[in-house]
């Protein structure tokens, strides 16, 4: 049962994989122009019409869409995603070098955003004053207004610039990474923590959680005990569907951080239309995205019983 | 996918949020020295110590013929040499890799002759076989391997290794312009390895083997370099004040493409040397005593062009209406500094052939008007000028490696709109920019730049098969219907033909001259490379246009 469940699921991802590389072709070839005629029509090559027309021969620019579609596909199932026009290195060592920092990025940021989201929670929920409980409450409203690449400059100048506890040209691998994750972290926190919260809300008003109190237990045990494990199911969902947040969030935090990453590849891909190389990140975006998501999908038994045993787990 | 609209605010945002940071920290320093000279070099020079660099942008490629992009030209400069050496000051071409030089009356054979014992730094040597493949390919190109030509060798035919030492080349047709050529960025020089790769694999910074006074010994790609000093250095230029080894021990080059980032780093001293800084951040980074370099680039102004082939601006009168109707003063005043003089001719003052024709280039509203009047343009309903129902509007494609270039075409269209004329300046994404670029119906105006210290700078600019701004028949662009200027191409293929040093220079002052009177171009400023250094950063020099050299750097001690 389990075992066709995955595989089921893992075959919904092969397909919507298919489905974005696909739809990332189609558009990127309806896109006037292209990164060949972006590079050499650069003023700067000073390339006549004849240079260039032998250089689109070369790169087979002008073959039929459908040859080039072909041809992408099979590249990138035997793992050969081509070459950047842009950068002039294989599209493959482009990401060696910026996959691994967004993964450290990305995953510092969710675990922080995450810490943040409970923590803010759970003292809104544990105060005893209901001013401070209301302030705490109104921050995720803040931290969701809050423009990451302000974040980023704020804490930039202040920390590094003014107070200069923490260089951003040239720290330590995990020096560097301290305002970066706090700028990614607390725009995410805050759906995080507002789902959070009105989760707990709602499973104060059931009615187990007034006979475990009738029975004695303290707030903090019945807060931790029976109420987090109910209201961090839907908060689960909305991380998922967050990642997709936390890639957007890491192009801005990368650019202004000066940070190499998937972030700044795509935004300098973008800039110069080279496809291969935005065709390879959309590809390894969706593939993360279809991969959390399974992974949230796969938690829920974990967190609830009536899940497993539907699954006959 | 990514939201890429959240980049759009960043400077504005950069800009509230640096006005923040000044307030929490309550600066109020005061202080006014003048900007430091190029290069001002006080102190007793230093051996050792690491440079921290800031690029706004990372490289591209760094096959050398694409040394024009300012980020690539900043790192071939540190590790390669040229053949010879061109003194920024005087413009006059020095010794370096080549001892002495031999150039036949016609200027179709020039005979270099080598220093001895000069390596790349994978250990092979810069002989006469080397030089003749750098040339071979930077003139001829490489369909195989995909490089492209050298835009600054024109006419080139074949090399010749005369003796381990010696190379002669041979040229279809006089190529004055070629001494010069090989002092440019465009033409370091590479070993064969180097040579041998396919141009998509010469973005790898490590795989670009020089003989230059530093060496690539790290990347991380698109973002940082570490370029080490080759001990064993000793062929700098023949007359530079520096001899030996570089004084630094490293550069460490870092892309850091946030403008506030950049500079608050500098100023915080968490780096030594910047590039690009905009001319609103200038005085900030004045009053804390630290220096502005603002080299010349030496080439072709920051001007508007026209596209004549579009029939709204075919005719003559309503471009040196236009011409008369901007006001070059009002710009740099409102937008910019000293370091941007107002530009007096198509080419700046510092290059070679200038002719000051600032007598043509008046701002003159009423002058303006009178010749669209006489046009046959008229003002409608709508304040817009108006001729046989068409109404007089043109577009331009902002260019993002020029500063402030938005701003720039906003306040042409402002000034523009007095007379009746309306510009609408667009942004898009850099596919339709190309695309519409070459199209003269959409882009009637455009703007453009171009930096080299040699006359055929204006010729590579304006001939149809090289930059083509006018957009003639001939060049890159399918979609010009009939323009094409033949007296105008005459004289530029004079310059780059003509060997005779002072009939070239007569040439080219009589290309601007006629571009100014047929008023294809609007010259707006002399643009500068505008950089911020450290006050212990010392010795940093540039090249002839403004690309910076660390070879003679030097970090004093701190006070």
């Amino acid at each position: 049962m389990f075992i066709k469940y995955l595989a089921n699921r893992t075959g919904q991802a092969l397909l919507v994989l298919w489905a974005a590389f696909t739809a990332s072709f189609v558009l990127l070839q309806l896109l006037p122009g292209d990164a060949i005629l972006i590079k050499f029509l650069n003023p700067e090559l000073g390339l006549g019409p004849q240079e260039i027309a032998d250089i689109r021969a070369a790169y087979g620019a002008d073959t039929s869409v459908w040859q080039q579609y072909q041809h992408t596909l099979l590249g990138f199932l035997s793992g050969n995603f081509g070459y950047s026009v842009q950068a002039g290195v294989p599209v493959s060592q482009g990401l060696a070098t910026n996959l691994p920092p967004t993964l450290r990025l990305a995953g510092l940021g969710s675990a922080a955003a995450l810490l943040l989201a409970v923590l803010l929670a759970f003292a809104s929920q544990l105060t005893r004053w209901g001013w401070l409980r209301s302030a705490l409450q109104s921050l995720p409203s803040l931290f969701i207004s809050v423009p990451v690449f302000w974040l980023g400059i704020m804490l930039i100048q202040v920390v590094s610039f003014r107070l200069g506890w923490i260089p951003v040209i040239n720290p330590g691998k995990w020096q560097g990474l301290v305002l970066p994750t706090l700028t990614l972290a607390i725009p995410i926190a805050a759906p995080l923590a507002q789902i959070l919260i009105r989760n707990i809300d709602e499973v104060l008003t059931q009615p187990f959680v007034a006979v475990a109190r009738a029975k004695g237990a303290t707030r903090q045990w019945v807060l931790w005990k029976h109420v987090a494990r109910n209201a961090v199911l839907p908060t689960l969902t909305i991380a998922g569907v967050l990642f997709g947040e936390l890639l957007a969030g890491a192009v801005v935090t990368e650019a202004v951080f000066g940070l190499n990453g998937l972030g700044s590849l795509t935004q300098q891909a973008v800039g110069n239309q080279d496809t291969a190389v935005l065709q390879a990140v959309v590809v390894v975006s969706a593939t993360a995205f279809v991969f959390i998501n399974l992974v949230v999908d796969l938690l829920y038994p974990v967190f609830d019983p009536r899940l497993r045993s539907r699954l006959g787990t | 996918m990514f939201s890429l609209k959240k980049s759009m605010g960043w400077r504005v945002w950069g800009a509230s949020a640096l006005a923040l940071g000044v307030l929490v920290a309550g600066c109020s320093k005061q202080a006014s020295e003048p900007a430091a000279s190029t290069g001002a070099a006080t102190d007793q020079p230093v051996q050792g110590g690491t440079l921290v660099y800031l690029e706004q942008q990372a490289h591209t490629n760094l096959y050398p013929p694409a040394g024009g992009f300012y980020p690539n030209g900043g790192i071939l400069n540190q590790i390669t040499d040229k053949l010879t050496y061109q003194d920024p000051k005087t413009l006059e071409i020095q010794p370096w890799i080549a001892e002495s030089w031999e150039v036949n009356p016609t200027a179709t054979e020039y005979t270099f002759k080598l220093k001895k014992g000069v390596t790349f730094s994978d250990g092979t040597p810069l002989d006469a076989v080397a030089v003749a493949r750098n040339y071979d390919t930077y003139g001829l190109g490489n369909k195989e391997l995909k490089l492209p030509v050298s835009e600054v060798i024109n006419n080139y035919e074949r090399s010749e290794v005369v003796d381990p030492l010696t190379v002669k080349f041979y040229f279809k047709k006089p190529s004055p312009g070629f001494l010069q050529g090989t002092s440019v960025i465009g033409s370091g020089l590479v070993s064969l390895a180097t040579l041998a790769r396919p141009f998509e694999e010469l973005g790898d910074a490590t795989k670009i083997i020089g003989s230059g006074p530093f060496v690539v010994t790290a990347e991380t790609l698109g973002k940082e370099l570490t370029l080490t000093a080759r001990k064993d250095y000793a062929w700098g230029p023949a007359k530079h004040a520096h001899q030996g080894r570089a004084r630094l021990d490293e550069i460490k080059l870092i892309v850091t493409p946030e403008d506030s980032v950049r500079i608050g780093a500098l100023l915080s001293g968490q780096a030594g040397f910047i590039r690009q800084v905009q001319a609103y951040d200038e005085k900030r980074v004045l009053d804390q005593k630290f220096a502005i370099y603002a080299p010349s680039t030496r080439g072709v102004n920051n001007s508007v062009v026209f596209r004549p082939d579009n029939a709204l601006v075919a005719d003559v009168k309503v471009r040196q209406a236009l011409l008369h109707a901007t006001n070059t003063k009002e710009i740099v005043h409102t937008l910019f500094s000293a370091n941007y003089p107002q530009a007096t001719s198509v080419i700046a003052s510092t290059a070679l052939g200038y002719v000051n024709l600032s007598a043509k280039l008046g701002y003159d509203e009423a002058k303006a008007k009178q010749l669209l009047d006489d046009a046959g343009w008229k003002l409608n309903a709508n304040g817009l000028r108006e001729k046989d129902g068409k109404e007089l509007v043109l577009a331009a494609y902002e260019s993002l490696p020029q500063p402030q270039n938005k701003e720039t075409l906003q306040l042409v269209a402002q000034q523009w709109a007095k007379v009746g004329v309306k510009l609408n300046v667009l942004a898009g994404d850099s596919g339709s920019r190309t695309v519409d670029s070459l199209d003269p119906e959409k882009t009637p105006v455009a703007p453009g730049m171009v930096g080299r210290a040699d006359p055929d700078v204006i010729k590579s600019n304006y001939y149809p098969t090289n930059r083509n701004v006018l957009l003639q028949k001939g060049g890159v662009s399918s979609k010009v219907k009939s323009f094409e200027d033949t007296k105008l191409n005459g004289l530029l293929e004079a310059i780059a033909a003509e060997t005779d040093p002072a009939k070239r220079l007569a040439f080219t002052a009589d290309v601007q001259n006629y571009l100014i009177d047929q008023a294809y171009v609007i010259p707006v400023f002399e643009e500068p490379q505008a950089f911020a250094g450290a006050p212990s950063v010392k010795g940093v020099e540039f090249e002839a246009v403004g690309r910076p050299s660390f070879y003679g750097t030097w970090v004093a001690a701190k006070h």
